[in-house]
């Protein structure tokens, strides 16, 4: 790894530890390997959003070329978000692109990506589906993500309604996670989500 | 297409004046239709070949006019103008007429007539005093080991260099390089960037991205279309005309396209794109094929018969070949169609007509264009069997200036194929009227003469006595240089008299 890449991820590294963020929990780095090229990463879900009291973990990258070029990050839990693929975890944010700058660290980051989960830009879709809930019906969208937040990141608003009509499908046969992303996608509408997995 | 260098041929007209006496006239028309190879083929346009430094010493030209007057720094005077696409005059209007604050806002330029505060105060380190931290790699370094624009932003001399490589390099950004901070629009001037580059391709490079986008935002100037050639031409207004680069290569200024006298620019793009377009191709390969009358599908004829049936099976259509009627009345005359006059029969053959007739004259001079295109990349190769004939000449006491009319000959062989490709165009695109018929008649001129020429130098030359060969090849490529002036002239004259009607085709 360059020399610059590898000393700034070392210092970054430090800078995140030792941030106020982390003392009040709100974000973390891990180092996945001796090498600084991958790193765990972890925000929480911002307070009044319907993340909130979720922990959501993300691989980075690190490339070659950091800081010049930006690091490669994804969201490693599912979430149900305009912004974030729900099936890969791919983010759609201008700083991982054109708008990064060689003098923004993964602090500032992290606590974009947090920002991203408190104001979604619905006119710059990463999942269509999601981002057309979004503009359509805000307050399912507002349940699903509560429920998404609850399952896969730990979040302790439990939704029976939806956990229900989850285990009627599965009692089906349906894999579990399936059986969300359909319903999620059909407003949980259990007919139209039924139909969409046998069709 | 590359000419060879043909800067001895005044010494080769020179040596030609011992021919013989009824020749004079000709040699004295050819003395003033052949312009000096290479330099120019009219004389009236002044253009000038520029080399890169050329380029960047122009640039810096500008830089000072504009800076007598604005008494700008030549750094911002350089973005500002980039930012007006090198329109010396805008710039003036924009900076005298309106807010100049803004002015610099737009073209993300500190205003160098007022001394901002800087806005990012340099990161002082806490460990150490006097020494500062960059923010791009987190080192902490003594002041003089750090550096920034005039937004206050400031990182190591390391760091500058990785980014702007990066930007160069990686993103192909040359005038455009913003400083390295997030959000700051300020752009780096290019004396900052030579000084802050290390790499000596890094700054090539850089120097070609800044001289290129002035080069395309200037109409005066034109890079050489040759590939790999690095000079650039610059005229003092845009024209119709010819320029022969350093490298040999001779174009259109105002196309870029080879030199294509006698047709226009419009006219030649159009044609281009008429060649390129793939349903004129596939047009070309239906040539030998008919549509179907009743539902317009291709057909093909694959035998003798003339009892076509329709391969589309919805419609199955059966009709004759020959007259495109349906096939019921040709009963048992099958062998023989005799309905050739009948109304359906006709009226289907004459809508078909109507658009082969169209095709066929469009693959006729098409197929011309092509064929003299061809030929010039074939005289290529002739150029290097005339070298041949050369030697042995100058083993027989001829001198090395004596034997250049050889060379000469091929010269005007390809300027005559070029000419000939060119008025195929021309023609597809006239409409017929008394002048047109003159201009046929001389192209039916040049294109014979030319075709003699081709093939005394190709194949007669062999057989020639030596001493014979000079004056027979002269005779004749003055005599086909002359078709060629005369033809380019008459269309010349129509172009001024109005003569010329353009077909829409
Ligand atoms: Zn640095
Ligand atoms: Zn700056
Ligand atoms: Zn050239
Ligand atoms: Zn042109
Ligand atoms: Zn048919
Ligand atoms: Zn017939």
């Amino acid at each position: 790894m360059a020399n610059i890449a590898a000393q700034r991820i070392r210092r970054e590294f430090k800078e995140v530890i030792k941030s106020e963020e982390v003392a009040k929990c709100a974000i973390k780095v891990e180092l996945l390997n001796d090498s600084y090229t991958e790193l765990k990463g972890e925000i929480t879900g911002p307070p009044d959003t319907a993340y909130e009291g979720g922990v959501f973990v993300l691989e980075i990258k690190v490339p070659e070329t950091y800081p010049f070029n930006p690091p490669k990050v994804r969201f490693i839990t599912k979430i149900w978000h305009p912004n974030i693929s729900s099936v890969t975890g791919a983010i759609c944010l201008d700083i991982l692109k054109d708008q990064w700058a060689a003098a923004m660290t993964l602090r500032t980051v992290l606590l974009s990506l947090q920002a991203l989960l408190s104001a979604a830009e619905p006119d710059d879709p990463q999942d269509a589906v999601v981002a057309k809930q979004f503009k359509e019906n805000i307050e399912m969208f507002q349940m699903t993500a509560r429920h998404w937040t609850n399952v896969y990141a730990g979040g302790p608003h439990v939704n029976k309604e939806c956990d229900d009509k989850i285990k009627r499908l599965v009692d089906m046969g349906v894999e579990e996670h399936q059986a969300r992303v359909a319903l999620s996608s059909y407003n949980w509408d259990i007919e139209r989500a039924t139909e969409q997995i046998f069709s | 297409m590359e000419m060879m260098n043909t800067d001895d041929d005044s010494l080769c007209e020179d040596s030609g004046n011992e021919t013989s006496g009824d020749d004079v006239d000709f040699n004295v028309e050819v003395e003033t239709s052949v312009p000096k190879e290479s330099q120019s083929y009219d004389d009236e346009y002044q253009y000038e070949v520029l080399s890169t430094s050329d380029i960047v010493q122009y640039m810096s030209d500008i830089i000072d006019e504009v800076n007598s007057v604005l008494q700008l720094p030549p750094t911002t005077a350089r973005i500002l103008l980039n930012y007006f696409h090198w329109d010396k005059e805008k710039l003036m209007e924009r900076f005298f007429d309106g807010d100049q604050d803004e002015l610099f806002k737009e073209a993300n330029v500190i205003n160098p007539f007022k001394k901002i505060p800087v806005t990012g105060k340099p990161k002082l380190s806490l460990k150490i005093r006097g020494t500062e931290e960059c923010d791009i790699c987190f080192m902490v370094f003594a002041p003089s080991h750090m550096t920034g624009l005039e937004c206050g932003h400031r990182f190591c001399y390391q760091c500058w260099n990785e980014y702007l490589t990066t930007k160069i390099v990686e993103e192909g950004v040359g005038q455009t390089i913003a400083c390295a901070a997030h959000n700051c629009p300020i752009l780096v001037d290019d004396e900052t960037v030579m000084r802050l580059v290390k790499d000596t391709r890094v700054k090539i490079k850089y120097q070609h991205l800044i001289t290129n986008s002035f080069i395309e935002c200037n109409r005066l100037l034109r890079w050489c279309p040759s590939p790999d050639c690095n000079y650039a031409v610059k005229v003092a207004y845009v024209d119709f005309k010819p320029v022969v680069c350093c490298c040999g290569h001779i174009f259109c200024f105002a196309c870029g396209e080879n030199w294509h006298d006698p047709v226009k620019c419009s006219l030649l793009k159009k044609w281009i794109k008429k060649c390129d377009d793939d349903s004129e191709t596939s047009n070309w390969i239906s040539a030998n094929t008919k549509e179907c009358p009743k539902c317009g599908a291709t057909i093909e004829k694959d035998g003798g018969c003339n009892h076509m049936v329709c391969k589309n099976q919805n419609c199955k259509a059966d009709f004759c070949w020959v007259c495109l009627g349906s096939w019921e009345p040709h009963g048992s005359s099958w062998y023989n169609c005799n309905k050739y006059d009948e109304d359906e029969a006709k009226a289907a053959r004459d809508a078909q007509e109507r658009s082969r007739a169209a095709l066929q004259r469009y693959l006729f001079y098409c197929n011309r264009y092509m064929n003299h295109m061809q030929s010039l990349k074939f005289e290529h190769k002739l150029y290097s069997s005339v070298k041949d004939k050369m030697e042995e000449m100058q083993q027989h006491n001829m001198s090395w200036i004596e034997v250049q009319f050889l060379k000469k000959a091929v010269d005007i062989l390809c300027k005559c194929r070029q000419t000939l490709m060119y008025t195929y165009v021309f023609a597809y695109y006239l409409k017929k009227n008394n002048q047109s018929v003159i201009f046929e008649d001389n192209q039916k001129d040049l294109e014979r003469t030319t075709e003699l020429l081709s093939e005394y130098l190709e194949r007669d030359i062999t057989q020639e006595n030596l001493v014979d060969i000079k004056q027979k090849v002269q005779d004749k490529y003055r005599y086909c240089d002359g078709r060629r002036k005369a033809l380019l002239d008459h269309v010349h004259e129509g172009y001024e008299q109005d003569w010329w009607v353009c077909k829409e085709a």
